[in-house]
């Protein structure tokens, strides 16, 4: 037996010693519980480690998932069962009852139970619904190694170190814990009087086999899924087999072979094999039906301790002294050959058959194959002869093997083989009609042999060649693991060679033109002369491939199939529940074999692929069929156009009138441009259509632009350049009456008209430039009225040189007539088909598709006519838009002139930027360092006017906003930005982190502000209220109904701060001593202390108010008002102290209800306490109030800064606090 | 040639160590039996090694009168560790006149010319590597610091099609991924957190790194234990000290005491900086507001 042929390992982890393993029966997950307390989720997938749980102390030898829930459970030698949830990622609560060590626990498959072994000799059965213990199983004499529930009956197998394994009989427990009704009353008789019980009475669970054998202690014991079989592991080195009925249990057969204590064992789930694993380093596979060995694998230094087995696919786990092995048994890929109309194909029984995809047909069997190799080793390949009828097919027991066969003409006929011949070999392919290759892999030979099986040449491959392909005729393609050659077999040398590593399959297209190499993660598409076409990478590993006729590939990863063009353009074309290895595809179908070897039909969409075709290969034809004939519509198809640079096609698409703008500006398609624009009418599409229509020459568009954007200089110097004096004439009017001066004059010098350039310069009294003008073109009598109207004469005047008078140049074209000449576009073929230019094309037929695809345009006139059309349009506006009538043109603004777009070049706006863009909340503009907009939310929100004091709140919120990533040395870190929205990824709804949100400001400051309170620190309690407000204001939350409790926050903090302050204002009159001698101060003393218990805070709180209220009250000998406080105190309730004190004061009150000092207090009136002035704003009577906090103020107040939260101005009325967008 | 940095290269390991941050393991590795052509660039990862360990100096007196243009990049390099950025720079721009074919100038010199706020020159210069990786997690560097994420994806995705799993490629995209958010965080956090966690490429670096994936995860008690981690291993290290701050902020208590920490360490941190100025922003803005009537 050799050692590791045949284990296909998935995945591996490196860790501590492994104790438990639990497969998802979902998910590609695993649990691993490890001898440092940590337990560990796998995706043995990817490869990645998802989570971990650290709550037990000490090793965690036991866990499992719940097969429906979300949960899963484990023990550990802290003797605690800890019950788990994977999706919040704690631990849910912990069962504790177990006296020592626990070494396993597992669910029951439908109820709510969960089974323990544990050191303390018990097994116990727990409910983890209701979390109690139900039932302790007593009877092992010594540690309790494994216990676990028979998949369907109401059994348990435990086995222990006492040497014995034993079934118990748990329906007892059943009943008990089932529905009340499920128990007769002949049944509890019936139960009553079975001598079922134990020696303590106990009648839930019994046992009800003990099974003697292992002379070691016995380690690790299971059920078979489907029949009465158990399989048991012992110190003893021993797998032992045993088998019940209903009333006994016998010993079958014991498996021997490990020579170290056997640690785990398990029947496989479908097929007839026991699986041990041992501290003897080895894995070892058993035949469960003659007990003999079947393999071994073994690792170098890692003692195994635990085996499990996926529930449903063929995968098993290991937990070894450094970690876990997640494997396979066998290769699950089915041998197959297509040829034409047909697949050969070898079944799970080694039955070759084949199928015919036209009429989709299976065959019977045309071979069987029982004979090759081992009987648990399923053949690796096939590779047919059609000019003989022939498979070569090759195995990898007995160091690899490869047998050729004929089939047998007719399918009818005898499926055992007439003849074979065979040979020693890793890899068979035939190369020709009559040769075929055999590759040796440690001898690295590969040998021509001929179809009687003699060598006719042989030689020496690439170093390292691990295997062969076909390579087109008289080729082959030798995969080495850095490299794929392709070599030539007459000249025995290879001919080209390609850097690919790890290549495990060749698929050749249909034409023989193009090869697709599949390794684990990457597709690398080839020519026959192994040029590399493209290349593409897959996270998820890839498992097959196939090519349609079209030359598209298909392949299939774990999950999808996907498909590449050459140019390595790729997607998704469906989902996969299970793992298919793809055949062939022909139209919408997808042939493929699934792991039990069966051929299957998938449908699939093939649109988009061959839509992504059609536009590499420029087959209009096709395309236009693809978009009537499907529903190809959508952003992706859009977005995918524009970035292969086909936007005038992803224009035909679009209905959106700003895309149809970007679309129609990167095609060059003005019309369109225009058309969207106008519709549009944003001053930066103008800017940008203005921009390249100058670039096509067509001036009347630009004309429009800079009409529309008011222009004028730009307008005035195209008219200058289309030679259009008309209109140049009209801009100096239309610059006369703006009183633009410079614009004025620029037009006149454009037009030439020298008249109306000296009436402007004497209008803004500039004589000498309108003499000087005047002089140079030769109008004496001008000259003459000018000196009359200055006063001056021609002596007086200092002349310069004089030079020739400028002239405008006369067009020689009246360019503004035409538009001519305009750079040429090129109006795609397709555009053409779809506006029904090309015959035989025309979607016409087809309405309902031009519905949906925005093909209006298809039925209208040519592109000239439509150009003239634009043009009449926009001199009709031109006329209707410039009407001079009374009205002056409005200011030009400034900012949208010259916008000129941002987009190349340069530094970004940071996604700080972005926040002030997303959000109408003032901490988002804080949060991304917008500081002054933020002060203008809050300005206009609540008439926030006083800065300073959220100066704290502003930095902790900035500082709070972003993160340094250290990158490549010598450069500063990256900085990055914290949102609160973690899953959102569209720059369009990022927002920032916030920290001290509402919940933590109700949870933690709020409460500190309650102590502050109750142990009379009000001048820290003063601060923290108001650190409260500044906290809120600066805040964002969640929903509307966050809003209302965040204004009750503030509302509450705003009675305390008022509260806390009037007391404070109190203690600052003085000392008793002083304020007592002091009448005036007496009187403002006792009113303060009166009004501290007027503010509605918690009713805790009040009593505290009043108490002091009474008491000074008492003090002051003024008993009427100490009565009011007393009944106060008495109404509200609360603790006994209280209440005797209050009841008290009032008895002593009641016999003198007299004051001895007036005070401005009357406790039948209803008021609110001013929060500046602290005196009463008597109800009805004129108030102000603070716009953020409600704090109410005196009128005389208004306009000043609120004194609660110092920040607002009283008085002043804003939209509102903005918390929530 | 073959490229040394491949995986079968002779200097895989000594270059891996550098990006991973481990420059001590880059300083003690023994270069001894690396081949000829391998020597120069083995002794240009020690020295720059020995400059992020802060020893810049040290590398100035040792690449002192060598002609070999990488050496006189790396002089370069001290010289811009140790604030002399004009003179580092006009040795860059004279390299990158005479041998700007050479892998070590443009990595070099795009770092320089990048500390030295010339983003646009670093790149042209950056720009013209042929298959080098290091000089592509530069340039997505560059582009992230100018908030260019969509040229820096593009750098990325170029990269990943031809070098599939080397490190340089996984980090740049794991800092692409740190800026784009979503699910990239977590697959960022994947690629920092394996790094961190194994014995052989831990380094105070790759565990800030982890860090700060798990902060913007809002992972904040993970975050926390990482960056204390990061502490112990190294008290100094001033991102860790940075991010230990910005978490204690949004966890809600105070960071007086690791602001004033992080002032001793590095007080020309760009979070420093970057708060003094909106200090002083804050108060110029809030000059603007008064209320009408004084109290």
């Amino acid at each position: 037996m050799q050692a590791n042929s045949g284990m296909l390992t998935k995945f591996e982890s490196k860790s501590s010693r492994a104790k438990g393993i639990a497969f998802h029966p979902k998910r590609p997950w695993i649990l691993v519980s490890l001898h440092s307390s940590t337990i560990q989720l796998w995706d043995y997938r990817m490869g990645t480690l998802i989570d971990r749980f650290e709550e037990h102390d000490g090793p965690v030898r036991g866990v499992d998932f719940h097969k429906t829930q979300p949960l899963f459970v484990s023990g550990g030698d802290d003797y605690k069962i800890k019950v788990w949830s994977y999706q919040t990622r704690r631990c849910l609560f912990t069962l504790n009852g177990h006296l020592d060590y626990i070494r396993t626990v597992f669910f029951h498959h439908e109820l709510p139970w969960i089974v323990s072994a544990s050191d303390d000799q018990t097994i116990r059965i727990w409910n983890w619904q209701n979390r109690s213990l139900l039932c302790t199983m007593t009877g092992h004499n010594h540690y309790a190694m494994c216990a676990q529930f028979h998949p369907k009956e109401d059994l348990v197998v435990s086995a222990s170190l006492d040497q014995s394994v034993r079934v118990w009989d748990i329906s007892g427990l059943r009943k008990k814990h089932s529905a009340p009704t499920s128990m007769s009353f002949e049944d509890q008789v019936a139960r009553a009087n079975a001598n079922q019980t134990d020696m303590f009475g106990n009648t839930d669970a019994v046992v009800k086999f003990v099974l003697e054998g292992h002379d070691r202690g016995v380690n690790w014991v299971a059920f078979h899924p489907t029949m009465p079989l158990i399989v048991s592991a012992g110190d003893d080195r021993l797998i032992k087999l045993w088998r019940m009925s209903e009333t006994k249990a016998w010993e079958v057969d014991t498996c021997r072979g490990h020579f170290q204590n056997a640690s785990g064992c398990l029947f496989h789930p479908h097929q007839d094999l026991i699986l041990s694993a041992g501290e003897d380093k080895t894995i070892r596979v058993w035949d469960l039906n003659k007990r003999t060995a079947v393999n071994t694998f073994k690792r170098e230094n890692d003692r195994f301790w635990v085996i499990a087995a996926h529930p449903e696919i063929n995968l098993f786990a290991a937990g070894h002294d450094n970690g876990v092995m997640v494997f396979k048994l066998e290769r699950e890929r089915p041998a197959s050959a297509v040829y034409q109309n047909t697949l050969f194909y070898i079944t799970k029984e080694k039955h070759v058959r084949s199928y015919d995809f036209q009429k989709n047909v299976e065959s019977p069997t045309l071979l069987s194959l029982k004979k090759l190799g081992s009987p648990w080793v399923p053949p690796r390949t096939l590779s047919y002869n059609p000019a003989e009828r022939s498979v070569l097919v090759t195995s990898p027991s007995d160091g690899g093997s490869y047998e050729l066969i004929n089939l047998p003409r007719d399918g009818s006929g005898a499926i055992e083989p007439a003849e074979s011949k065979r040979g020693q070999g890793n890899s068979a392919v035939f190369v020709a009609r009559n040769r075929f290759a055999i590759l040796n892999t440690s001898a690295q030979t590969v040998d021509i042999k001929d179809l009687t099986n003699n060598t006719t040449r042989s030689f020496k491959p690439p170093v390292g060649t691990s295997d062969i392909y076909f390579g087109g005729t008289g080729n082959l393609l030798i995969i080495t693991p850095t490299a794929v050659h392709l070599y030539d077999i007459q000249q025995k040398k290879s001919t080209a060679e390609l850097a690919v590593t790890g290549v495990k399959y060749v698929v050749w297209s249909n034409d023989g033109l193009y090869a697709a190499l599949l390794s684990k993660h990457n597709v690398t598409i080839v020519t026959k002369t192994l040029e590399q076409v493209s290349t593409l990478h897959e996270t998820i590993r890839i498992k097959s491939a196939t090519w349609d006729d079209a030359g598209v590939l298909l392949y299939s990863t774990l999950n999808h199939v996907k498909y590449t063009l050459l140019n390595g353009d790729n997607g998704i074309v469906r989902t996969l529940d299970q793992t298919v290895y793809l055949v062939r595809v022909k139209g919408r179908n997808v042939y493929c074999l699934d792991r039990s070897a069966k051929p299957k039909i998938l449908h699939i969409d093939p649109t988009e692929y061959r839509f992504k075709l059609a536009l590499v290969k420029r087959n209009y034809e096709e395309m236009l069929h693809i978009i009537q004939n499907s529903s190809l519509v959508g952003q992706s198809i859009i977005s995918y156009l524009q970035k292969k640079g086909y936007p005038e096609i992803a224009l035909q698409f679009v209905q959106d009138p700003t895309t149809r703008f970007e679309l129609a500006i990167e095609c060059g398609n003005l019309e369109v441009a225009v058309e969207m624009a106008k519709q549009l009418d944003r001053p930066k599409l103008w800017t940008r259509l203005s921009t390249e229509a100058l670039a096509h020459g067509n001036h009347s568009v630009v004309e429009m632009c800079y009409q529309k954007l008011k222009n004028f200089d730009k307008l005035s110097f195209l008219y200058l350049t289309t030679g259009d004096s008309a209109k140049l004439a009209r801009m100096a009017k239309i610059a006369e009456h703006r009183g633009d001066f410079t614009s004025r004059f620029q037009n006149n010098l454009y037009i030439g008209d020298v008249e109306d350039r000296i009436q402007m310069f004497k209008e803004i009294d500039l004589y000498p430039l309108a003499y000087m003008t005047a002089k140079s073109h030769g109008m004496e009598e001008e000259c003459q009225s000018i000196l009359e109207a200055t006063g001056l004469t021609e002596e007086q005047l200092n002349m310069p040189q004089l030079g020739e008078p400028l002239a405008p140049p006369k067009p020689i074209v009246p360019t503004y007539q035409a538009n001519w000449p305009t750079k040429a576009t090129s109006t795609s073929f397709f555009e053409k088909a779809l506006l029904g230019q090309v015959e035989g094309l025309s979607l016409e037929d087809e309405p309902s598709a031009a519905n949906g695809l925005g093909l209006e345009d298809a039925g209208e006139d040519d592109v000239a006519a439509k150009r003239n059309g634009t043009l009449v349009e926009a001199d009709d506006e031109d006329a209707a838009g410039w009407d001079m009538g009374d009205d002056i043109v409005p200011e030009v603004e400034e900012g949208f002139v010259n916008v000129e777009s941002a987009e190349t070049g340069g530094a970004g706006s940071s996604e700080a930027d972005l926040w002030a863009r997303n959000s109408p909340l003032a901490v988002d503009h804080v949060a991304g360092g917008s500081f002054e907009t933020a002060m203008q939310l809050l300005n206009r929100q609540v008439g926030a006017v006083n800065f300073a004091p959220l100066k704290p709140r502003f930095l902790e919120v900035y500082q709070a906003s972003k993160t340094y990533l250290p990158a490549a040395a010598g450069l500063p870190p990256l900085v990055n930005y914290v949102r609160r929205n973690i899953e959102e990824s569209d720059p369009r709804k990022v927002l920032p982190i916030i920290p001290r949100d509402l919940e933590y400001l109700a949870a933690n400051d709020l409460q500190r502000g309650y102590d502050c309170m109750k142990a009379n620190r009000l001048e820290e309690g003063l601060a923290i209220f108001k650190g409260i407000l500044h906290a809120v204001l600066i805040n964002a939350v969640g929903s509307d109904s966050e809003v209302e409790e965040a204004k009750k926050l503030i509302t509450s903090a705003g009675e305390y701060a008022v509260a806390m302050a009037i007391e404070l204002g109190r203690r600052q009159l003085g000392t008793q001593d002083v304020v007592n001698q002091n009448p005036q101060l007496l009187k403002r003393s006792l009113e303060l202390s009166a009004y501290f218990t007027i503010p509605k805070i918690g009713v805790p709180h009040r009593q505290l108010t009043l108490l002091s209220a009474m008491s000074q009250a008492m003090r002051a000998k003024n008993y009427n008002l100490a009565l009011s406080f007393a009944n106060r105190i008495l109404a509200n309730g609360g603790s006994a102290k209280i209440m005797e004190n209050a009841k008290k004061t009032k008895a002593t009150c009641e016999r003198n209800p007299h004051d001895a000092v007036e005070i401005e207090f009357d406790q039948f009136a209803e008021f609110d306490i001013c929060a500046a002035s602290h005196t009463p704003i008597y109800t009805g009577t004129a108030y102000e109030e603070c716009a953020f906090d409600g704090s109410k103020y005196l009128p005389k107040y208004k306009g000043t800064v609120c004194a609660v939260c110092e920040v607002c101005e009283v008085g002043k009325h804003g939209s509102g606090l903005k918390l929530f967008a | 040639m073959e490229d040394p940095y491949s995986a079968e290269g002779e200097l895989i390991n000594i270059h891996n160590h550098f990006h991973q941050g481990q420059y001590q393991e880059v300083v003690d590795f023994d270069t001894s039996s690396l081949s000829a052509e391998n020597a120069i660039p083995a002794r240009v990862l020690q020295l720059r090694a020995r400059i992020a360990l802060g020893e810049a100096e040290d590398v100035i007196a040792d690449v002192q009168g060598e002609s070999d243009p990488a050496l006189e990049a790396v002089g370069a390099l001290a010289e811009q560790a140790l604030g002399t950025s004009d003179a580092a720079v006009k040795t860059i721009e004279k390299l990158a006149q005479s041998a700007a074919d050479n892998a070590t100038v443009q990595v070099l010199g795009g770092t320089v010319l990048q500390a030295a706020g010339k983003s646009e020159e670093a790149v042209a210069l950056l720009s013209q590597h042929s298959g080098n990786l290091e000089a592509v997690a530069l340039i997505v560097q560059i582009h992230l610091q100018q908030n260019r994420n969509d040229l820096a994806i593009k750098e990325v995705t170029a990269a990943r099609r031809w070098a599939q799993d080397s490190l340089l490629v996984n980090l740049a995209e794991s800092w692409v991924g740190l800026r784009l958010g979503g699910d990239r965080y977590q697959q960022a956090f994947y690629v920092f957190e394996e790094l961190a966690q194994a014995p052989a490429t831990s380094s105070v670096r790759t565990i800030v790194s982890q860090a700060v994936a798990e902060l913007h995860l809002g992972r904040t008690e993970e975050a926390q234990a990482a960056l204390e981690q990061a502490m112990r291993k190294e008290p100094g290290f001033a991102e860790a000290i940075a991010n230990l701050l910005v978490l204690t902020v949004i966890t809600g208590k105070s960071p007086k005491e690791l602001t004033s920490s992080l002032e001793k360490v590095d007080a020309q941190h760009p979070f420093l900086l970057d708060l003094a100025e909106k200090s002083e922003l804050f108060d110029k803005a809030a000059k603007k507001y008064k209320a009408k009537a004084a109290a």
